[in-house]
């Protein structure tokens, strides 16, 4: 008896923590409802006033229309899955050598590696700046989409793992039916690799996809915009409003609370296995 | 095997990207083709046609439009000029011309401007506005705007308060009572729903009101930071405002709103900003509001016939290959070969055809007559404070919290006494200004 | 099912594959760590080309008064976050740890926040937290109280940014708890109850004890995560006011990039390089000591 009324305080708690992270989303959502009058209102509306009028997507339209955030999706989801391939060519390749060949030099590789998980961007981002200066690069989506096809450090690492954890007795059936190298990769472990695989891939898109400093950065046309610079810059522009920017918000994070909603499993699964791992 | 495949095709996308981004290497048949870069995207169709003409009038010429929104703008000429690729002819800012003329990455005008008459179709003052703001004895860019700041007032607001519309010839004091009368708690409250002005550390909101009563922020010989009396009492004044007489809100409180929103949401009856603001206002506020603009009230030891006023211009490319034809098109483009319609409202042309042209100061469009006031500051003396690293220094851009806007923002949102706050900030600045004025 | 690799492909074989990381690591990793210590000794504007000019750079930091306020807020910010993750992703991976109907739509909920962009968490909490129209302080006024101005006031705005990472980041560090959690013998706790221990005592007898990895494993992806604040400072206060909430990472974007400093900010990217390389070494020094020993 007592343990159970324990768990229905603890669900009342649950709840309410959860309330405490999904109520910045409502008021996002609520807020790009509100016409221009409305979102000034003291005290705050809760609901959005055009919610259910004719002109209820009126903010949304604006934002599509008037400041091209269609434009700045198109761009997003087609360079980042761009890189995100990048990443599950580079990090297959490096991730399969680490764990299953021996070599001089994988150690240092390996620890380099790690080391670049620990540095903030910001350390190497001038540097950085002038090579694609130097490689005339900037102002295109090069130096968004070429560094994932040369390393990473966390899909190299969940991929290791991944490997190493294939069943040893496919690894000597393959040796002994004479496979080379390249068709162990390939037709052996490749084709045992899609659900990691599919998770390195979201999980890069979305970093990509949230990233702001580089983007910002490399891009300065207009048309070439991701999302994220899109809206942060928007933040700071003449005629924007609450409500517009909200709007602008809302689109900005769609379209990942959608694959975050039908791969939540993959990416919550990953995130535990990193910290057993750890 | 298909995994191999999908592996191909990617490396061949890739390889193709990488062969995209090297791209240029066109070679045009024309015998000249200049490079023209400016910062306005919403003018790419005017630009076309003043291209079209230009074109039509200089066969052989081609002219190729590179836009570039304003906020990334610096960034990427920056590149151009460390490359070595500046745009034959390109718009330059106030802020820059010093430290880019020092540089030597300006073309030297002088030539082209005694040799042409120049001053028959410009405005000799707002070419010596720049030659001023280079801190230099040469013309090193060619202006086609001039920007005034100017006090905003709100027609209704003055109606409702039973006031007199402001004249240029107010006063402090003139301006301090208004302020009173149109701070107003509408619906008791106790808080204001219409302040009587409204101000932030921003440049266009502080230095109208210092020149206006005669005072410099800048010590011109030695070039450090050093507010005079009468500048220190503008800026006193202002965060007064706020502070004593309470008929202005801190700008902590306005955080909800763009700052450029809160006059015409009519949150503020009154507003000291830029004259390019006039273009915004037509545009989104229309007729819901009347409203007017009127010289920025006079200092007790100064004249507001000073104005805070800077031009936007275009400059040539100190290597360009083709100067004639540049300084030709650059003239063109600055006002001799265009249209008023193809400027933003409230922006002065520097060209006397286009400054008189009768719509400048269209009577179907706000804030009507109003308009030849920016005429006249035009016409007048005008002084600046741009120095070499001025965005720094001010706190400008994406530094806005910071420098002096973030000094006089700290005094009126109460973080700091205004004595402890120009004391910490005059030394900041200074090591700012040290750093290009050995 | 791990086995120690052997000798069964050509010796080159393996660089064939690591070839991109390597070129990867050199381009975008090695080469800008030593360059940047070369610029770092530079005066550059991007005009004109760099100027050698020795320690001046590192001169200057270390005379700067608001340098060292900027190191200080950096270290503030570390504190606040990492004590902030570790308390609430432990608490919530507690509270959560429970067998229920629809527990993993809490769960998502709870993660939803570290798949959103810090650009639009910004700038949903700055409209939340906003004077007069803010709904949160709307809350505090009807309740009587005076809001204080979260993003305005000096000795608040560098917690509030911090705070509001610790809420975005939370759940992921939630879901490595549990993780650990999960791995925690069920029977062991069982047998204490039965000896009747209550749930604190467990908790910290047996729960901790046995999560010692795990948290060390937070702790130091806290703090190498508790650097990563730009986007949000960028979003919400922007180094503001009176450089309150300005920290190393802004701090190198301000000078390189709106100040076009680049031999400045580089040197300040060293610092930050420094102050993480110390941290990464402290790391694997208690590691090897006394966490394996742990174990």
């Amino acid at each position: 008896m007592k343990y159970k009324t324990a768990s229905r305080l603890r669900l009342l708690l649950i709840a309410i923590v959860s309330i405490i992270y999904i109520f910045p989303f409502f008021w996002m959502v609520s807020n790009s409802f509100m016409s221009d009058k409305n979102i000034f209102a003291v005290p705050p509306r809760f609901i959005g006033d055009l919610l259910f009028t004719d002109a209820m997507f009126i903010n949304y339209k604006n934002v599509f229309t008037q400041f091209n955030f269609g434009l700045y999706t198109f761009n997003s989801i087609w360079v980042f899955s761009l890189a995100a391939i990048g990443q599950l060519v580079v990090c297959s390749l490096a991730g399969f050598a680490l764990s299953m060949m021996r070599f001089r030099g994988k150690n240092l590789i390996f620890s380099l590696l790690v080391i670049t998980l620990m540095i903030p961007v910001q350390v190497t981002i001038i540097p950085e700046y002038f090579l694609f200066l130097k490689l005339n690069w900037l102002d295109t989506y090069l130096p968004l989409i070429v560094p994932s096809f040369l390393s990473g450090a966390f899909g190299t690492f969940l991929l290791k793992e991944f490997f190493s954890q294939v069943p040893r007795a496919l690894f000597d059936a393959a040796i002994i039916d004479g496979v080379n190298a390249y068709q162990m990769f390939f037709r052996i472990y490749l084709p045992q690799s899609s659900s990691p695989m599919a998770t390195l891939f979201i999980i890069a898109f979305m970093n990509n996809w949230n990233d702001l400093l580089r983007p910002m950065l490399y891009i300065s046309s207009r048309k070439l915009y991701t999302v994220t610079v899109a809206l942060s810059q928007f933040q700071g522009q003449y005629e924007v409003r609450w409500n517009l920017l909200l709007a602008g918000s809302v689109l900005s994070v769609l379209p990942l609370i959608i694959v975050f909603a039908f791969s939540q499993r993959y990416i919550i699964e990953s995130t535990m296995s990193s910290g057993i791992k750890g | 095997m298909k995994k191999l495949t999908t592996f191909i095709v990617i490396l061949v996308v890739v390889g193709t990207l990488f062969a995209a981004g090297t791209k240029e290497a066109k070679a045009e048949g024309a015998p000249i083709t200049l490079e023209w870069w400016t910062w306005d995207p919403t003018m790419a169709e005017e630009n076309q046609q003043i291209i079209a003409n230009f074109e039509r009038e200089n066969p052989g010429v081609k002219i190729a439009n590179t836009i570039v929104g304003t906020a990334e703008y610096w960034t990427k000429i920056r590149i151009q000029a460390n490359q070595n690729k500046l745009p034959d002819v390109f718009t330059m800012s106030s802020g820059y011309i010093e430290e880019w003329a020092k540089e030597g990455l300006l073309y030297n005008l002088d030539s082209f401007v005694e040799r042409d008459d120049t001053f028959d179709l410009f405005y000799q003052s707002i070419f010596d506005t720049n030659k001023a703001i280079s801190n230099s004895d040469s013309y090193y860019a060619i202006p086609f705007a001039l920007v005034t700041t100017v006090l905003y007032y709100n027609k209704d607001a003055f109606d409702r308060a039973g006031l007199a519309y402001p004249t240029d010839g107010w006063g402090w004091d003139d301006f301090r009572s208004a302020a009173k009368k149109l701070t107003i708690d509408k619906n008791g409250d106790g808080k204001i729903d219409q302040w009587g002005y409204w101000f932030y550390g921003r440049y266009a909101h502080v230095e109208p009101w210092i020149y206006a009563n005669g005072g410099t922020l800048l010590d011109r010989s030695t070039m450090r930071f050093s507010p005079d009396k009468k500048a220190m009492d503008a800026m006193k004044m202002l965060t007064d405002l706020v502070l004593v007489d309470k008929v202005a809100p801190a700008p902590k409180d306005m955080s909800a709103f763009q700052q450029q929103d809160v006059f015409p949401q009519g949150v503020a009856a009154m507003w000291v900003d830029g004259s390019w603001f006039v273009d915004t206002f037509r545009k989104n506020v229309q007729h819901d509001m009347r409203w007017g603009i009127v010289r920025v009230p006079s200092g007790p030891s100064g004249s507001n016939t000073l104005t805070y006023g800077w031009p936007d211009s275009y400059a040539l490319a100190p290597n360009t290959k083709h100067p004639e034809m540049a300084w030709k098109f650059a003239r063109y483009v600055a006002g001799e070969g265009i249209g008023l319609d193809t400027y933003m409202a409230g922006k002065i042309p520097s060209a006397k055809k286009l400054a008189t042209d009768p719509l400048f100061s269209d009577p179907n469009q706000q804030p009507g007559k109003d308009m030849d006031l920016l005429i006249e500051q035009a016409a007048g003396p005008m002084t600046t404070s741009y120095s070499m690293g001025w965005g720094e220094w001010r706190g400008y851009g994406g530094s806005e919290a910071l420098g002096l806007n973030g000094t006089i923002d700290a005094i009126v949102n109460g973080l700091m006494s205004f004595d402890e706050a120009f004391r910490r900030s005059t030394e900041s600045i200074n090591a700012v200004l040290k750093r290009y004025y050995k | 099912m791990r086995h120690t690799p052997y000798r069964w492909h050509k010796p080159l074989t393996p660089w064939v594959f690591v070839l991109p990381t390597v070129v990867g690591l050199l381009a975008f990793k090695l080469l800008p760590i030593v360059s940047a210590l070369y610029f770092s000794f530079t005066e550059w504007s991007l005009l004109g080309s760099p100027l050698f000019i020795k320690l001046a750079n590192y001169r200057e930091l270390v005379s700067s008064e608001v340098f060292v306020r900027i190191v200080r807020n950096t270290v503030q910010f570390s504190f606040v976050y990492v004590i902030g993750s570790m308390v609430f992703g432990l608490a919530l991976a507690v509270l959560i740890n429970v067998q229920t109907r629809g527990i993993a739509f809490f769960r998502a909920a709870i993660y939803l926040p570290v798949v959103t962009s810090a650009v639009a968490v910004g700038i949903v909490w700055n409209w939340m937290l906003g004077p007069t129209y803010g709904v949160i302080n709307n809350l505090i006024e009807a309740m009587g109280m005076t809001p204080p101005y979260w993003l305005a006031d000096m000795k608040l705005a560098l917690n509030t940014v911090a705070t509001v990472q610790v809420w975005k980041m939370s759940g992921y560090y939630m879901i490595i708890f549990l993780a650990g959690l999960q791995n925690i013998n069920a029977d062991v706790l069982d047998s204490a109850r039965v000896d009747g221990a209550n749930a604190i005592q467990s908790f910290f007898r047996i729960t901790v004890p046995m999560m010692a990895s795990t948290l060390f494993f937070v702790l130091t992806i806290t703090i190498i995560d508790s650097f990563k604040n730009f986007e949000l400072i960028y979003a919400m206060t922007k180094g503001g006011p009176q450089n309150a909430s300005n920290t190393l990472v802004y701090d190198v974007y301000l000078n390189a990039f709106v100040y076009y400093r680049i031999g400045y900010a580089s040197a300040i990217a060293y610092v930050l390089f420094i102050i993480v390389a110390l941290m990464t070494i402290f790391n694997f020094y208690v590691r090897k000591h006394l966490v394996e020993g742990l174990d």
